[in-house]
């Protein structure tokens, strides 16, 4: 690793990758302090649920780099990666709860999976992360009788069932009431600074993203249009930026999908 | 695009999706060591793929063993020969119909439930996130199932055998008279172990891989949405009944001489 100091958990540096034919992204860096919320936010189709994906090394970048606590992330070498993902949580935008167990087992899997815990201590710990995200009560219902932010909750309480140093969470906010988004709001802020985590939050939606992170990066088409504190953003002049954060419908990012004249289109019919 | 592309476009595509099966057998292989140190795994899915199907292989092998028993009974009553009734249905049952069919029920009850499992498993993002707490699906999830797959066909098929001689025996013996001695003993004299029992035993092991190979591997690869999944399953049980029948063929000709 170059040059990356110790605050840095996490360093992606120069990163392309594309689907097939479809670049996504451009010579991409992100750095990720440690002990922060950063919010990578961005437009539908930015691209920023692949960039979780290249982070919890299930997509392998074309070209660049990604550092995280201070070794070389490969994708290929399955066996490191795997080390390196207990170091990681990962709420997923579809919770992802394996629906054939209960709560408490879906929170007690990765215990199960990777520790060799005494059944009492296993409980233990299991009931001290539902606590956390207020759920304890809930341990034996199944994932099928949970609202939309229960199970949400309980994935986020296993997502740090083994203490990770970084939790990913994927459009945490997407699709929630009022006062569930406002419950993973404070959760995500609240569990960060309590246990030490560093947290990367990848949404849309700016009022949330900026009500939490330490830190922001705009992403735009294939490469980051603005990074800054949320204040910095908030006073930015660039046109991109400024589109995004007021929420806009026309601008640099046009409202119109490429297309011929629409009156070129009517007329040519007549022909 | 015209037919001759077409046929190109297809051929190379059904040589890419043999290849990436092939692929997924050799990775899932790397992990089947898991069932012998986490055996729990193995038995949750005996049950699910095995016991849960035991009821529609009785009920199949009693309807099929009663036909064999009747149909039999009818052609040999014409030659005087209905003494060998009893060796009739249990050819049939052991060489054939006990693998062929067991392996076809197994494909419509387990194989299309487990690539709608698999399928709704990546569909809703359960593999990713498995991946993600570093445990690996093709260990956790793929390689049990494909084991118990393995194991319950042959011991659904002997059960299938089994019932199905008693249905025969039900309608020959009790209903139409033929003697239960000759029946047994014609059936003791003439079934060779090795040539009928061991060869449908092989044939039902081959058919019990097949399936549960088609069947992961189609869930594990289907384009996670509603319309993917029940592609997948369509192709499960296409693909899987047609590959048993085939085979069939092939191992009836290597087993029996073509």
């Amino acid at each position: 690793m170059t040059a990356a100091d110790s605050s840095t958990l996490l360093e992606l540096r120069g990163i392309d990758f594309a689907f097939t034919s479809r670049p996504l992204f451009r010579q991409l860096d992100i750095r990720v302090r440690r002990g922060q919320v950063t919010a990578v936010m961005g437009p539908s189709g930015c691209g920023k649920s692949t960039l979780l994906s290249l982070i919890g090394g299930r997509l392998s970048p074309a070209a660049g780099s990604i550092h995280f606590d201070g070794d070389e992330l490969r994708a290929s070498h399955r066996q490191s990666l795997y080390r390196m993902r207990r170091k990681m949580g990962m709420l997923f935008q579809s919770s992802a709860l394996l629906t054939d167990l209960s709560v408490f087992e879906n929170v007690a899997f990765p215990l199960r999976e990777h520790t060799r815990l005494p059944e009492e201590i296993l409980a233990m710990v299991v009931s001290m992360k539902l606590q956390m995200v207020g759920l304890r009560g809930a341990a034996s219902l199944m994932p099928s009788e949970l609202s939309g932010g229960m199970a949400r909750r309980v994935a986020l309480a296993r997502s740090i069932a083994l203490d990770p140093l970084l939790v990913m969470y994927d459009e945490p906010f997407t699709g929630l009431d009022p006062i569930s988004m406002g419950v993973v709001v404070k959760l995500i802020r609240e569990l960060n600074d309590a246990l030490g985590m560093t947290s990367v939050v990848v949404t849309h939606d700016v009022a949330e993203g900026c009500s939490i992170a330490d830190y922001v990066y705009i992403l735009g088409k294939g490469t980051m249009i603005g990074e800054g504190t949320v204040e910095e953003l908030k006073s930015s002049d660039d046109p991109q930026v400024r589109q995004f954060m007021d929420g806009l419908p026309d601008g640099p990012v046009a409202y119109h999908y490429p297309a011929p004249p629409f009156a070129e289109q009517l007329l040519g019919e007549d022909r | 695009m015209n037919a001759v592309q077409q046929l190109g476009r297809w051929g190379i595509d059904a040589t890419l999706a043999l290849g990436a099966a092939g692929i997924f057998l050799m990775r899932m292989a790397e992990q089947l060591w898991i069932v012998a140190r986490r055996p729990a795994l193995l038995v949750q899915q005996l049950y699910s793929v095995g016991v849960l199907t035991v009821i529609i292989i009785v009920l199949a092998g009693l309807f099929v063993g009663m036909v064999l028993g009747l149909q039999g009974y009818n052609t040999l009553v014409d030659f005087g020969a209905e003494s060998s009734l009893g060796l009739v249905v249990a050819l049939f049952l052991t060489r054939e119909l006990g693998p062929v069919l067991t392996a076809l029920l197994f494909t419509g009850r387990a194989g299309s439930a487990l690539t709608a499992e698999i399928g709704l498993m990546k569909t809703t993002e359960q593999l990713a996130a498995l991946e993600m707490m570093a445990v690996n699906p093709m260990q956790r999830v793929i390689a049990p199932r494909f084991v118990a797959g393995a194991i319950a066909v042959p011991l659904l098929a002997a059960m299938f055998s089994v019932v199905g001689i008693f249905g025969g025996y039900l309608i020959g013996v009790e209903l139409l008279g033929v003697d239960s001695g000759v029946f047994w003993s014609s059936m003791r004299e003439g079934i060779d172990f090795r040539e009928d029992i061991v060869n449908g035993f092989v044939k039902s092991v081959v058919f019990g891989l097949t399936v549960t190979w088609i069947a992961l591997f189609q869930g594990y690869t289907c384009v996670p949405n509603a319309a993917g999944i029940s592609r997948a399953t369509t192709r499960t049980v296409v693909t899987g009944s047609l590959s048993i029948l085939g085979l069939d063929y092939v191992l009836t000709a290597l087993m029996f001489g073509a």
